[in-house]
């Protein structure tokens, strides 16, 4: 099992490799100029020279590539054309935001679509399983943006229950964290309580057609002790693959969600960027996004062997 | 107390007996709220050098923390502000200028002349004005700690509006190692002399920005608007929140959560003006003016004749309407490239974007001018409304008009990219972009670079109108109102006959606060100081 973790750690570096070498070039080929973007619109062409040449981006795309790798190497992200500040510290300074917005979601999506999946599959062809699909179908179906919309009108603006907007570090106390964030978490969680609940009742439907789960009845066993003990543990492992596929889901839901509520996280970052072409910035969060779900993939694989004893590396 | 207070109440008495921190709000928190204005900005600060980046964001900013010599008033006259007096020779060439006693850094340093004369010289390159004075300089010297002497090889009347003016980059007084760098280069310190002192370590961009009330400021006597006379903090701290949702601002305004938004959009103003506990006004009386900017380099609009049809059947009510709905008072029709409502306003040789608009007769002039029926290639910024919207209009246009629209659908950062370059539009160049100016820059010919029309040097687009320039240069020279106007009002028949630019209108924009908000004032840029909150 060890080995099998260094392996697939190590296997990291090449698939980091070329998402580095995907990353700078597409955004040496993408057109765009930061310089022209800092300058300003009053700024005369000269002017704009100027900078792009202090900036040194006016050099060749192997030259460029080579310090940036150079720097990466040494873990250097470099520092931001805009802000001056270093990549890592503006990581850093938005790490929080995200990382909250997208643990609480995972823990209220996991809480919520996973009972609703078996209880789905349980009572299929009822009421109750279409009004668990028929919110399945909502969730996928109704953007991000206008589900954070509907629920700040309400809980904010009309009930004035919830802040509309903005994130207090957890230091500051927990309620206040809360706070802020269970909109969000409710708007980004949507569609993942969806893909969840969907996943879980179609294993589960497959699983409670087995001769063990039939066993299990014929000895006795309750409902409850059947449906979770029995049928959601042999369910686990595509549920838990799903949960981690959606981790990317997640991630790009994040870019909308702190949008929407102006959460400073790095979801504005990287779109604040991508804007601006802070070449650094971008390259820096992608590296992050990728090697986050990288290590995602790694954990869930891991996860299988605990979930089930017959899966072994 | 309102229902979220009583919930934030209940919810921290139950977790008492469990120890969190959850609950700390009350009394000391709300005083400091009070204490405090949360301002949401027009974008994000993401650079803090206003010498550096030239976009209005960062001036806003940094007037609170850099102050300046002097300090544009409500008529727009230079008004002293850390100078005490001024001192002009007979021959108008040698300016002396005395700086006010107290003046100092938030690093509580001394403002000395020797900080005042690298400020300026980081500032003229980067500035218009500021590279006429760098040509005509004999030599800028501090003489003592308090005076710096100035000596020109010819007069320069406009001096002390050039130190003063609003429109970016405004000569904001640094300390001497600060502006010793080069202008072209970000600084990494921001140390001003400012009523406010800017928090760098509570800086989080595209989020966040605090500055904090900075006790060691001296203010005028005299009463203050705009950037002239007495700059009171009347709060401890300013909070900058940026929010690139315009919906998440409003909502966070109607509840409370911040105190100021600089610029509602148009379509939610409606429903901030039905909220008892929201004002809204007008933002800037100076008001914005729309254009578009035409390649006088590459065919079509290298030929006259082509820019005057397109100026024959442009309709600024057309544009205004898309941009800022059926309010009328929102808007003005403009046959002119200076701001209306200012002392140097004319509408000379303006007639064609006058009365109704023919585009029969706009379709003749094309067709006489020699039009080949050349690709036109519009770069529109789809992220910025303001642009997007123009490009629209002007797309529809021109197909009416029966040119050949290569509409190219891009982002502000392309765009910057893309209007740099010289090429023929088919390869990689452009025939026409979209912008706007805000009005405070285009009250004279001094501040605004898309007025210039010296060729290859001028702003994007080239153009190469000798009229214009020599206009320009009699306005820099007059000594009186009545020569400016004259200067102006002839500028202004040469933009119009030869096209310099096509001006799509002038609008107005809001500003919207809540009611325990005073001193706001309608203003080129948001003042923070003088504005209190209870």
């Amino acid at each position: 099992m060890f080995a099998y973790i260094v392996r697939r750690v190590l296997a990291t570096i090449p698939v980091m490799a070329i998402v580095a070498l995907f990353v700078f070039s597409l955004l040496y080929i993408a057109p765009g100029d930061p310089a022209a973007v800092i300058a300003g619109d009053q700024a005369t062409p000269d002017d704009v020279e100027r900078i792009r040449q202090s900036l040194g981006l006016d050099r060749p795309f192997l030259v460029r590539f080579g310090e940036w790798v150079f720097r990466i190497v040494r873990g250097d992200l470099g520092v931001s054309i805009f802000t001056n500040l270093p990549v890592s510290t503006m990581i850093a300074q938005r790490v929080q935001p995200t990382l909250s917005l997208m643990v609480l979601t995972l823990i209220l999506a996991v809480s919520i679509a996973v009972p609703m999946g078996v209880v789905a599959a349980w009572r299929q062809g009822t009421l109750v399983d279409r009004a668990v699909m028929g919110f399945a179908v909502l969730g996928f179906s109704v953007p991000v943006f206008v589900v954070g919309y509907v629920l700040a009108y309400i809980f904010a603006l009309e009930l004035d229950w919830l802040p509309v907007q903005g994130y207090t570090s957890l230091d500051q106390g927990f309620f206040p964290w809360l706070e802020n964030l269970i909109l969000p978490s409710i708007a980004l969680g949507g569609v993942y309580i969806a893909l969840i609940a969907r996943i879980t009742r179609a294993t589960m439907l497959e699983v409670l057609q087995q001769d063990y789960i039939r066993t299990a009845r014929a000895k006795g066993a309750g409902q409850g002790s059947i449906l979770f003990l029995h049928a959601l543990k042999n369910a686990a492992v595509p549920i838990v693959t799903v949960i981690g596929i959606g981790v990317a889901l997640l991630i790009g839901g994040a870019v909308v969600t702190e949008s929407v509520f102006a959460i400073p996280g790095l979801g504005r970052l990287t779109v604040d960027a991508i804007l601006r072409r802070d070449y650094p910035v971008i390259q820096g969060v992608i590296l992050l996004f990728s090697f986050v779900y990288v290590l995602v993939n790694l954990l869930i694989d891991i996860l299988y062997t605990l979930i089930d004893p017959r899966i072994r590396y | 107390m309102d229902r979220r207070g009583f919930l934030k109440a209940a919810t921290g008495a139950a977790a008492l007996p469990l120890g969190t921190a959850g609950l700390a709000a009350p009394a000391l928190s709300q005083t400091a709220a009070a204490r405090t204005l949360r301002f949401v900005p027009q974008a994000n600060l993401a650079n803090f050098d206003p010498i550096w980046g030239t976009q209005y964001v960062v001036r806003n900013a940094s007037a609170m923390v850099w102050d300046l010599l002097y300090g544009v008033d409500e008529r727009l006259e230079p008004q002293p502000q850390m100078v005490e007096k001024d001192e002009v020779s007979a021959d108008g060439l040698t300016w002396t200028f005395r700086l006010r006693e107290g003046l100092r850094f938030h690093d509580n340093e001394p403002v000395l002349a020797k900080d005042v004369v690298a400020s300026i010289q980081r500032w003229m390159p980067r500035d218009p004005m500021g590279q006429m004075l760098r040509g005509i300089q004999k030599e800028l010297v501090a003489a003592d700690d308090r005076t710096f002497r100035w000596t020109l090889n010819k007069p320069y009347p406009k001096l002390r509006f050039a130190l003063g003016k609003p429109g970016t980059p405004c000569c904001f007084i640094m300390p001497e190692r600060v502006a010793k760098t080069d202008p072209f280069t970000q600084i990494t310190e921001f140390v001003g002399s400012g009523p406010f002192r800017f928090v760098r370590n509570e800086w989080v961009p595209g989020a966040r920005a605090a500055f904090q009330r900075f006790d060691g400021y001296q203010p005028r006597g005299d009463a203050g608007t705009w950037l002239a006379g007495a700059k009171r903090p009347m709060v401890d701290r300013v909070e900058w929140h940026v929010m690139p949702d315009a919906a998440t601002a409003s909502a966070a305004l109607q509840n409370g959560e911040v105190d100021w938004w600089e610029n509602p959009i148009t379509d939610l103003v409606p429903t901030l003006k039905r909220n008892r506990n929201v004002s809204v006004d007008i933002a800037d009386p100076l008001g914005n003016i729309g254009s578009f900017r035409m390649n006088h380099l590459h065919p079509p609009f290298n030929n006259v004749g082509v820019r005057r049809s397109v100026m024959m059947a442009l309709s600024q009510e057309d544009y205004m309407r898309a941009l800022v709905g059926d309010d009328n008072s929102l808007w003005k029709p403009l046959p002119s490239i200076f701001t209306p409502g200012t002392p140097l306003y004319t509408e000379e040789g303006g007639e064609i974007l006058k009365g109704r608009r023919d585009l029969d007769a706009a379709k003749k002039l094309l067709a006489e001018s020699g039009y080949k029926n050349e690709p036109v290639t519009c770069i529109v910024a789809q992220d910025q409304s303001i642009t997007k919207t123009q490009g629209d209009v002007t797309a529809d246009l021109l197909k009416r008009l029966g040119m050949n629209v290569d509409f190219v659908a891009t982002d502000w950062g392309t765009t910057g990219q893309r209007r740099a370059m010289k090429n023929p539009p088919g390869q990689g160049g452009w025939s026409m972009f979209h912008t706007w100016h805000a009005g405070a820059d285009c009250v004279n010919p001094s501040g605004q670079p898309a007025m210039r029309a010296h060729g290859d040097g001028a702003w994007f687009g080239w153009p190469t109108i000798p009229e214009v320039e020599r206009e320009r240069d009699r306005w820099f020279a007059a000594t009186t109102l009545e020569e400016e106007k004259a200067a102006v009002a002839a500028m202004n028949r040469a933009a119009m006959e030869q096209v310099l630019y096509a001006p799509t209108g002038f609008f107005f924009s809001y500003q919207a606060w809540r009611r325990n908000v005073s001193g706001i004032q309608k203003g080129p840029l948001p003042f923070f100081w003088n504005v209190s909150k209870t």
